[in-house]
């Protein structure tokens, strides 16, 4: 069992790979070897992504490369397919572990005929019914009442589900944030709320973000706990997001959770990160790469794959998205004709009209 | 092109008086009773049954579960019923005041307004944010505003202002129906100002009706909600000076009635636009400009609009600030004598 509200964060395995403390891995080989993997995918379809931007094929990225350990230990702990998330627009390690599929979402990405929401959002902002993944918003912190209203209909429905809700530092700054975590603990309801505190939003440091000493003692105004974990060690982030998830489900309502991570790479495509931090300090966390440790932990459970095999997944991965890439591409992209689609249930006259006009200048 | 839900009609000769806000709580107890999926929340809306008492008896009827009282939050109440809306609920939030829809605005906006248009149809909102709106009733600045330019403005939402009991229960029962985000403003003092014969089964008033509350050929008089009343007096007494005015309600305002509207004003080539919402942007602002456009040379004056001032809304000056039947009359003379 893993205190809440602890000062340091949890931690399972050190930089060096080794165990900090003897624990049981409730997990085989086979679970251990595919969260490598899937620290992989998020990892090189992250890289990927800068040159495929600067060729113009998308207009907008967000890395998340640094925070793989948060993100796919928290798709771990919780519950694929049967659990609701509402996660954040850097979430890309987590949905690709979800299970959204990878060209769903690039074709997102691109804004292709592919793309689901019919290139009606920036990148970044996917959205996937299918693996339960709700619709990103850019304004941030907008979707934590959201995410404590689906889990207020899944208590009152009587399932056994729960919901993630994911954000940033900065997000816990929005009104809208303690107004939502606030309705979810009132209401006892089966929300997680992950804060994935990469340190920055866009420019401003966490310490001057807020004056609590960490995020996860916010619990504390809320009454509900409050867990403070190391973001770069995916085997605590997994096994604590499990416990806290098991803990909700049993009908003991909302808990927090503050993975402490890092973003190595810029806040988005349109950020100059040298402006408001030193490269020592992104070097310094960038030796603290989540993925070697985990591989190191890895090869001291003598598990590590060999090199050649761990490259060929890499190419499988890159062809994986290539593919994805130029069929999505290949789809096309939209036109005039869904401008009025899915604005409402039906077309009202006035969008009747206007869908006339437009069609008029297409003639 | 447009697809409209047919008006169901009432069929039931059972008939009670009711006024406003008792219409809309039996729409609300109906609706309750028919869909395990619709619940009801907001601030003192469950023991107290609302500070208007539209909730009243609700939670004792229908138990905790599905009617609650909610911390005092706006952003929350409106952000979590987009989220019941995504594991399949059908919320119907009330707003205690329009006035404090501000606090809950960029959940309505950012949030429940674009899920739809925003995740290509994977995700909707079918939601109904029930609101007290409007002057008329002693409030000051803060408990008399009519905000819903604001909506009306922003592409996503369903926009209705009832001005009768048969209409609010009507209107209602069909905005729970809906699959997408209404707002729905209750011009608050009419809540108590009359009664009409209300149907105890289920109808409902498809959106995007208006309704003729007189016919006439002389000139056009159109409003919606709270103004109705005046509106319709004005009517009366341009009647007894032998002019013969035609009254539409709106009843809602996206989507809005363009078809009544000019096929009115085309006969009568006189019209008279009545709100009480402050005067620049208000939204029959879009009715005025659509009539001159489709109607440019029909037109026998130009439209004249009788709308609230733009100021804050005035405590004192409740009376001075509310378009009565004397400043709708004003108006109309202007028109007619064009
Ligand atoms: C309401 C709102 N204000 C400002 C912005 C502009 N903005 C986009 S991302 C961002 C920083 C967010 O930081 P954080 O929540 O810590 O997440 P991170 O990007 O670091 O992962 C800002 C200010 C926005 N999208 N929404």
């Amino acid at each position: 069992m893993f205190e809440a509200f602890t000062n340091q964060p949890i931690r399972l395995i050190g930089e060096d790979g080794s165990r900090t403390q003897p624990f049981e891995l409730d997990l085989g080989v086979d679970e251990l070897l595919q969260i490598h993997r899937d620290m992989i995918r998020s990892r090189v379809c992250d890289e990927r992504l800068i040159p495929i931007l600067r060729q113009g094929k998308t207009s907008f990225y967000a890395q998340s490369t640094g925070m793989e350990a948060t993100q796919i230990g928290i798709a771990w702990g919780t519950r694929k397919k049967h659990d609701w998330y509402w996660p954040y627009y850097r979430d890309n390690g987590l949905i690709l572990t979800l299970g959204m599929p990878l060209k769903r979402w690039i074709s997102q990405l691109l804004g292709s005929n592919d793309d689901v929401c019919k290139g009606r959002q920036m990148p970044q902002h996917f959205s996937d019914p299918e693996n339960h993944i709700a619709s990103i918003c850019s304004a941030i912190g907008s979707h934590i009442a959201p995410a404590a209203g689906t889990a207020i209909a899944q208590k009152y429905l009587g399932t056994d589900e729960i919901t993630i809700c994911t954000f940033g530092e900065g997000a816990t700054s929005e009104g809208d944030w303690h107004a939502g975590v606030n309705m979810a603990s009132a209401n006892k309801a089966p929300c997680l709320f992950i804060c994935e505190n990469n340190q920055y939003a866009i420019s401003l440091n966490v310490r001057d973000q807020t004056n609590s000493k960490n995020i996860a003692v916010k619990g504390h105004a809320y009454g509900i706990p409050g867990f403070y974990v190391d973001g770069q060690d995916v085997l605590a982030v997994r096994a604590v997001v499990k416990q806290a998830a098991e803990y909700i489900r049993a009908g003991n309502g909302s808990v927090l959770i503050e993975c402490l991570t890092y973003r190595i790479g810029t806040h988005s495509s349109s950020d100059d990160d040298s402006r408001y931090r030193s490269k020592e300090e992104v070097e310094s966390w960038r030796a603290q790469d989540p993925l070697v440790r985990f591989e190191r932990f890895l090869e001291k459970e003598g598990i590590l794959p060999a090199r050649e095999e761990i490259e060929a997944y890499y190419g499988s991965v890159l062809a994986e998205f290539e593919e994805a890439l130029s069929t999505s591409d290949a789809s096309g992209y939209p036109t005039w004709e869904i401008l009025f689609d899915d604005v409402y249930s039906d077309l009202p006259d006035h969008l009747a009209q206007q869908a006339i006009y437009v069609r008029e200048e297409n003639l | 092109m447009t697809m409209q839900s047919p008006e169901k009609p009432s069929s039931s000769p059972i008939r009670k008086p009711l006024n406003l806000i008792q219409a809309i709580n039996e729409a609300l107890r109906e609706e309750l009773l028919r869909d395990q999926s619709v619940l009801v929340f907001g601030e003192d809306v469950a023991k107290r049954g609302g500070v208007f008492l539209a909730t009243e008896g609700l939670q004792s009827e229908f138990g905790k579960k599905r009617v609650f009282d909610t911390p005092l939050s706006e952003a929350s109440i409106v952000g979590a019923a987009v989220g019941m809306c995504v594991r399949g609920l059908r919320p119907v939030a009330e707003i205690q005041f329009a006035d404090y829809l501000y606090p809950g605005f960029d959940q309505i906006v950012s949030q429940a307004a674009k899920i739809r248009y925003r995740s290509g149809g994977g995700f909707y909102c079918p939601m109904v944010i029930r609101t007290p709106s409007g002057g008329g009733v002693r409030g000051g600045n803060h408990h008399s505003q009519s905000p819903e330019s604001y909506f009306t403005h922003t592409p996503g939402l369903k926009v209705v202002m009832p001005s009768t009991p048969y209409d609010a229960k009507g209107l209602l029962k069909e905005a729970i129906r809906l699959d997408d985000p209404v707002m729905f403003f209750e011009p608050k003092r009419l809540y108590r100002s009359f009664k009409e014969d209300v149907p105890l089964d289920d109808y409902t008033i498809p959106f995007g009706k208006a309704a003729t509350r007189m016919e006439g050929s002389d000139i056009t008089l159109i409003g919606y909600g709270g103004v109705m009343p005046d509106v319709i007096k004005a009517a009366e007494a341009l009647k007894a000076e032998g002019i013969h005015p035609e009254v539409l309600d709106l009843r809602t305002l996206i989507p809005w009635d363009r078809e009544a509207v000019l096929s009115s004003v085309a006969k009568t080539g006189r019209v008279v636009l009545i709100s009480e919402a402050p005067r620049t942007s208000n939204f029959m602002g879009e009715v005025a400009y659509v009539i001159q456009e489709e109607l440019f040379d029909q037109m026998l004056a130009p439209v004249v609009q009788v709308a609230g001032f733009d100021t804050p809304y005035p405590y004192a000056l409740d009376k001075v600030y509310l378009p009565g039947p004397n400043r709708i009359l004003r108006a109309a003379a202007k028109s007619l004598g064009y």
